[in-house]
């Protein structure tokens, strides 16, 4: 760098970023600092890790609980099990009936629900201001206390299957996901589906989910986070109230969840009983999340796939006029993680045609990188996207839970954004070059093959 | 905490008042009505140009011609093409997005309130000055037709568009959707022609929410949309929905399913409608969420599906009352007797005091909850003034909720869910679903995924 002007901005943004010629932006990422999020981290003696965000501007408060335990601990022969013990969580405990959770939340009037990832499990709940008591309440309950019987169980087993049916086997491409995981992944810890099989479904016992309960649902194998309107001192003490005398339990088990690096030039073809088009998705096996290389990769997503002046679609929806549907996305994990191209082809298109198009697009970009104009794009839309994330609670305090769960740290939320602007177009083009423009990748081609479909 | 003192939920700590001020109004000369909203909690602006049309004001030989000139309204104007307006609006992180629903057309824009000006400009260009190039019409044309036939795909869309056939008939609410046959014959005249007469500021109002000063906003709004010219407002005559008198079966035949998607439907209401308040605190009741009658019964007790829901559709004109739920196949017919066991209940039993206190509690509750981003915020303020709500309407929507009384609740559940006359629709495998179907129905239809009747 040739000189420095003024050493208290470039601490703030230490990176340089030459202006594009055509300036229609005020470079903001020079100018503008989001205030950082207020943030209070502290472990209860049990191990349960608690972070608090302090935020009055609105009188609600969102909870959310969560436990580092995803499908990627599901053993052998109970695949789905993560998920369906999700279920189990809202059956009832010591003093909560089965389905009181939902009721105390919404005559409180508030909003719930959990979900499931390769990841971590997550239950979360948004109330007027004046009900947290009532969430640390339920959740300490939960927690401390899951009460599971057998025709619980069998009835949220036909849930989870339904909800398989309608989510995945009933949707054409549903399951589209799911097979390419297979294909990307060597380890059985990433490589199979969250939703899991009907078979392994059936085979879950009561037993099962005690001890899952006993091994992954300890205070200090989880992390709860508060963000909105609330006092902190009075929280503090409903906190230690609620949760403070749950048991600890030894650490759950080592996980090994590393990959060899090569998925190699991978092909399958699916047979799609509901699906009217032919399709194609392509994946890629890259780094964790937050590293260098999947932060640039990230962004490279948004250069090739991300709206309407994205190359992709500029190339196969505009130009080449090939394409109904174009999608992409990247799927972050804490170990090995992946990144997905797919597109929905017109009638009578020719696919490899299209995945040439593809292919060119990355190398031009693993030759050339983005443009001055892209990476004034990437900045704006992340600064964008960063400032819509602070307006929700319950969004903040997803955040804040995701950093403190995964790197121990949730002032990372305050970090992140900087993290992801320092990213210069050199990194992307190089990573793209080593990730994407290779053979080294997976390609699911889905044929139809319905009664309905076109012969 | 000892044991006794966990065995009841903990009392709430002292509540907190939520009060949503009342934006400033205005309007240009041109009768361009303008609503602000200043609020500066984050750096942020949210803009929608909304108009009084929708695609039930599509000409009668112009079937999608509103919603083509909405989509198309970023395809290209006078000053830019449509890759240089994707690339100014994108590189700004912002968005610009135009689609039309059956009563209005909106144009949604939002940033960083940094780019306000820049947006707002944009906004302008494309509402004001868009060319619809014969050569982004052409593949408009050919992508929505691939759009119609990949939808028929979609159980969700196969019982939607049966459903709004049957409950609104020669209504225009009952078309969910354009033909292959009506996209092919939109031209760039037609568009062109329809915009000019339907996209008018006398027809139209300017709602903005976020970070700005309504005096500089005021300014900048008349100097972009002050020379924007009225016209006159096409006049409507839609045929009344018909009058039903028997309960009807209609199966979707879809090989290889592996559910059945149900909807059970009747005509409703608009959205003006003075039973609006009763019907939202007797629809939470009965299934609008996870704590209500048709969730619990249908779920939590039966486990014969992953969600079961009743839903009040209130559009402009009219409306539908509807039940819902994806199940598995061979408890099709169980599902339709739990159903009518609880739409029955819902008319002959007064609900409980307690089931009563709950739903208006969720109803309150959840308010400041939905205010809490931009967008939330947005679209409650747009509603209130499509709708032509009462001025003080989010002022007052707690108090409304609160003076719901059970005697209101089974007077409109008698009055707006007529089980007798329901229309039900199942999408699924009609080979498995008959049998177990149609003792619920007086009459039978099957149709094919492309909408052909089939022989019963």
């Amino acid at each position: 760098m040739l000189f420095r002007q003024d050493p208290a901005a470039s601490h703030v943004f230490a990176f340089f970023r030459p202006k594009c010629f055509d300036k229609t932006s005020k470079y903001m990422s020079e100018t503008f600092k989001l205030p950082p999020l207020a943030i209070e981290e502290y472990t209860l003696a049990n191990g349960l890790r608690v972070v608090l965000n302090a935020d009055n501007s609105i009188p609600v408060v969102s909870i959310a609980v969560y436990y580092n335990v995803g499908s990627r601990n599901e053993r052998e022969g109970r695949t789905g099990f993560a998920h369906l013990f999700e279920h189990m969580m809202f059956q009832g405990s010591e003093n909560v009936p089965k389905a009181g959770h939902f009721q105390h939340i919404m005559k409180a009037g508030g909003t719930m629900n959990g979900t499931t990832s390769s990841e971590r499990t997550n239950y979360y709940e948004t109330l007027p201001a004046n009900q947290l008591p009532l969430a640390l309440w339920l959740e300490s309950d939960r927690m401390r206390s899951l009460a599971v019987t057998q025709e619980n169980l069998d009835n949220q087993r036909e849930a989870v299957k339904e909800e398989k049916r309608l989510r995945y086997d009933n949707q054409p491409y549903g399951q589209i996901f799911d097979l390419i995981n297979e294909m990307i992944y060597k380890n059985f810890a990433n490589s199979h589906s969250t939703i899991g099989s009907m078979e392994h479904l059936d085979d879950a016992t009561v037993e099962d989910v005690q001890e899952f309960f006993r091994i992954y649902y300890a205070p200090n194998n989880a992390v709860l986070t508060l963000s909105g309107a609330f006092d902190k001192q009075t929280t503090k003490e409903l906190i230690e109230t609620y949760f403070g005398d749950i048991a600890s339990q030894p650490l759950p088990p080592a996980l090994d969840v590393s990959e060899p690096t090569e998925v190699a030039a991978t092909y399958k073809e699916w047979e799609d009983k509901l699906a009217p088009f032919p399709a194609f998705l392509i994946g890629w096996k890259i780094p964790p999340r937050r590293s260098p290389e999947f932060n640039a990769l990230y962004l490279a997503g948004k250069v090739l796939y991300d709206g309407d002046s994205s190359r992709l679609y500029q190339k196969l929806v505009k130009g080449e006029e090939s394409v109904i549907q174009l999608f992409g996305f990247t799927d972050e994990r804490r170990g090995p993680s992946s990144i997905f191209v797919g597109a929905i082809p017109k009638p009578e298109k020719d696919l490899s045609k299209i995945r040439e198009t593809i292919m060119n697009e990355i190398h031009d970009l693993a030759a050339h990188g983005p443009t001055c104009e892209e990476m004034e794009k990437i900045e704006n839309q992340l600064i964008n996207d960063s400032v819509r994330m602070r307006q929700s609670s319950m969004s903040r305090a997803q955040q804040i839970a995701e950093f403190a769960l995964y790197d121990g740290d949730p002032t990372l939320v305050n970090t992140d954004l900087d993290e992801l602007l320092a990213v210069t177009a050199e990194q992307i083009r190089h990573a793209v070059g080593v990730y994407l423009n290779t053979d080294n990748r997976a390609l699911l081609d889905v044929v139809p093959a319905g009664k309905g479909a076109a012969a | 905490m000892t044991p006794e003192l966990r065995k009841s939920a903990p009392a709430p700590l002292a509540p907190v008042s939520f009060d949503i001020p009342q934006p400033i109004q205005a309007t240009l000369d041109n009768g361009l009505r303008v609503v602000i909203f200043e609020n500066e909690r984050l750096p942020l602006v949210s803009f929608r140009l909304a108009f009084q049309s929708g695609d039930t004001n599509d000409p009668k030989d112009s079937t999608g011609l509103t919603s083509a000139v909405a989509a198309m309204l970023v395809e290209g104007t006078e000053d830019y093409t449509s890759l240089q307006l994707a690339e100014k609006i994108e590189r700004l992180g912002s968005t610009i997005s135009a689609s039309a629903s059956d009563d209005f057309t909106i144009i949604s824009a939002s940033a960083l309130s940094l780019y306000s000006s820049e947006i707002l400009h944009l906004l302008a260009e494309v509402v004001l000055r868009p060319t619809f190039p014969e050569s982004e019409l052409d593949l408009y044309r050919r992508n929505t037709v691939e759009h119609l036939k990949f939808q028929r795909s979609q159980p969700g869309f196969l019982a939607g568009e049966q459903a709004a056939r049957l409950i609104y008939g020669k209504h225009p609410y009952a078309k969910v959707s354009p033909k292959a046959e009506d996209i092919e014959k939109l031209d760039r005249e037609t568009l062109k022609n329809f915009h000019a007469e339907t996209f008018i500021p006398n027809n139209a109002m300017f709602i903005v929410v976020g970070d700005v000063k309504r005096d500089e906003f005021l300014v900048e709004l008349n100097e972009l949309f002050g020379d924007w010219q009225q016209g006159s407002v096409a006049e409507t005559d839609f045929a009344e929905p018909p009058v039903r008198n028997s309960r009807s079966l209609t199966i979707v035949d879809r090989p290889d399913s592996a559910q059945s998607n149900i909807v059970i439907s009747n005509l409703g209401v608009k959205r003006t409608d003075p039973d609006y308040f009763p019907l939202i605190v007797m629809n939470q009741v009965l299934g609008a969420g996870a704590s209500s009658r048709v969730f619990m019964n249908l779920r939590e007790e039966k486990g014969y599906t992953y969600g079961a829901y009743t839903r009040l559709e209130t559009k402009k004109l009219t409306g539908e009352f509807e039940a819902t739920a994806e199940v598995r196949t061979a408890v099709t017919g169980d599902s339709l007797k739990e159903f009518f066991y609880e739409l029955d209940r819902i008319r002959k039993d007064k609900v409980g005091d307690q089931e009563l206190a709950d739903a208006k509690n969720f109803l309150t509750g959840v308010f400041p909850l939905r205010a809490e981003t931009q967008e939330g915020l947005t679209n409650l303020i747009v509603n209130q003034h499509l709708y032509g709500l009462p001025e003080d309407y989010l002022q007052t929507y707690r108090e409304n909720v609160d003076a719901v009384t059970v005697d209101e609740v089974q007077r409109v559940a008698v009055r707006h869910v007529r089980p007798d006359e329901m229309a039900i629709v199942i999408v699924g495998d009609a080979n498995e679903v008959l049998p177990q179907a149609k003792e619920y129905a007086a009459s039978v239809e099957i149709f094919d995924t492309d909408g052909n009747r089939k022989e019963t």
